[in-house]
């Protein structure tokens, strides 16, 4: 698979504070890659970097000319949102396309056709004159998704995507995410810290905590003596069919 | 305005025909104020609104200092347009928090003021009275008119970028990702807010423009479900409600600011009952 983007020995940081060190990795065109860690480990950080939205300390993050013009769809953490404006489900997915607009310039009929596709394929056609702030997390998830989709993009990057989420909505955002993933083609990045999330989609891993980095194949990082390491606690990793489970702490069988 | 107590019919007559400067002049900043207050709630900036038109006070009352003898218009500008666009950098990287600061700028800000009045010949300290109340009724055309194509050009740039300005407050991170510089269209608003707030305060006074920022935006939103239906509905309640305002400062003998401020004030307690009983 052909590298998107590649960052070699990069540090990064705010100010004189660095974050996370050394970092290398290179992120493939058509991959499901998960970026994994406990919270303030350096995930929002390293995705900053990767959005091209704060600039490495030392080392740096290049992409190869085939990939100089992909877009990057980037789909926030829902709490950062502030609905304080009444704004319609088909207004923030609208907004997807504001980039492609350019100043001053209205939304024109192929705007508006890429919004009614984006709202189709997240799944929330019937939400489209909703308000935004009226929805549940994972109606609202799903919108972030869709405008996200609306901007065309060739990489969706999601920053916990389940966090706050119940079962239900968290397996049909999931879902959701793979089957964009594997009907449309998208290079998925997903960044969370529910190590499950990642586990059981993700092709490859990143593993990001307290100045660690790991970064291989979801079976050599997702080890139970790998994460026990990693985690200075006893981890488990068990095999249930086709899924992964990761249990944290000792597990005892029941008396 | 003491003495017979004009009827209604002769009130509005003598508005349009005596002062319709004042009329127009006021009308006008209220929409500004409007629509420039449903970004300032959305981006719950409330206390930097009240903050700047203090300072921007203070800017007019500097120019009453012989040893600044500037237009008051510039000194106004000058001081709000400074404050406006350092003060959010600053509380950026503020060890205490945000609205403390903003407290600190606030009463510091009236403090000087108070100070200058002290030291300023008592001709002058009634006409900075009169500004600070904000005496619509005699402003004079040479005031009005480049203050409303002042506060015109700054609506003109804010309506043309409404999309930009909406994205930014809604979801700023999101919008830094697509390439929109978040720190400069920040600055943008400010400085537009800044200019805006600075100009008024000079033309009605300080009591008016805070509430015009707050209370037509407040409003809007109880009674619209829509963000264009916001904007258009603060804009048209910061229209009227000075003309209003004007009508019983004559009908009541009340200064014409305050008074503006009430009838919004008035609306909005309307529109809070209709949404208490809508719900």
């Amino acid at each position: 698979m052909n590298p998107i983007l590649e960052f070699r020995s990069v540090s990064l940081g705010y100010g004189r504070t660095v974050v996370v060190q050394d970092v290398s990795f290179a992120l493939h065109q058509g991959e499901f890659f998960g970026l994994v860690g406990p919270n303030g480990a350096g995930k929002t950080t390293i995705l900053r970097a990767i959005l091209g939205t704060l600039r490495p300390l030392q080392g740096e993050i290049v992409r190869p000319p085939s990939a100089s013009r992909f877009c990057f769809g980037y789909v926030p953490q829902r709490d950062t949102i502030d609905d304080v404006l009444p704004y319609t489900v088909g207004e923030v997915v609208l907004m997807g396309r504001y980039r492609k607009l350019g100043l001053v310039r209205r939304p024109a009929r192929e705007d508006h056709d890429a919004v009614g596709r984006s709202l189709d394929h997240a799944g929330i056609a019937d939400l489209e004159r909703k308000l935004f702030r009226d929805l549940s997390g994972g109606q609202k998830q799903r919108v972030l998704i869709a405008r996200a989709l609306a901007m065309g993009p060739d990489v969706l990057v999601l920053d916990e995507p389940t966090n706050g989420m119940d079962l239900s909505s968290r397996t049909s955002i999931l879902t959701l995410i793979a089957q964009l993933h594997s009907t449309e083609r998208l290079t998925i990045l997903m960044v969370s810290h529910l190590l499950d999330d990642v586990a059981n989609h993700a092709a490859r891993l990143a593993v990001v905590d307290r100045g660690l980095f790991q970064v291989g194949p979801v079976q050599e990082i997702l080890t139970g003596e790998n994460l026990s390491s990693l985690y200075s606690m006893p981890v488990t990793v068990e095999r249930m069919g086709t899924r992964t489970v990761i249990i944290a702490g000792q597990t005892h069988e029941p008396s | 305005m003491r003495g017979r107590r004009m009827n209604p019919a002769e009130i509005f007559d003598i508005l349009i025909s005596e002062f319709p400067v004042a009329v127009f002049g006021s009308s006008v900043v209220g929409a500004a104020c409007g629509y420039l207050g449903v970004y300032i709630l959305a981006r719950r900036v409330v206390f930097f609104g009240a903050v700047l038109t203090q300072v921007s006070v203070l800017g007019l009352a500097l120019t009453f200092l012989p040893a600044l003898a500037i237009p008051h218009t510039v000194g106004s500008l000058v001081v709000t347009l400074t404050f406006a666009l350092l003060l959010p950098r600053a509380l950026r990287g503020a060890r205490v928090p945000a609205d403390t600061v903003l407290g600190v700028v606030f009463v510091a800000a009236i403090a000087v003021r108070i100070l200058i009045l002290q030291h300023t010949p008592k001709v002058e300290v009634a006409e900075i009275e009169n500004l600070l109340r904000g005496d619509i009724l005699f402003v004079t055309s040479e005031l009005v008119y480049p203050t409303v194509a002042s506060v015109g050009v700054a609506m003109v740039v804010l309506l043309s970028l409404f999309k930009e300005f909406g994205y930014i407050t809604f979801d700023a991170e999101t919008a830094r990702t697509q390439g929109y510089r978040a720190g400069l269209w920040d600055t943008a608003f400010y400085g537009i807010a800044g200019g805006v707030i600075a100009l008024s305060t000079h033309l009605v006074g300080d009591i008016f423009v805070f509430g015009f920022l707050v209370i037509p935006a407040a409003t809007a939103m109880l009674l619209s479900r829509t963000v264009s239906w916001i904007l258009l509905l603060s804009v048209i309640i910061g229209a009227l409600a000075p003309f209003l305002g004007l009508f019983f400062a004559f009908l009541l003998d009340l200064p014409a600011s305050p008074s503006s401020v009430a009838v919004a004030a008035l609306v909005l307690l309307i529109a809070w009952a209709a949404h208490r009983l809508r719900r």
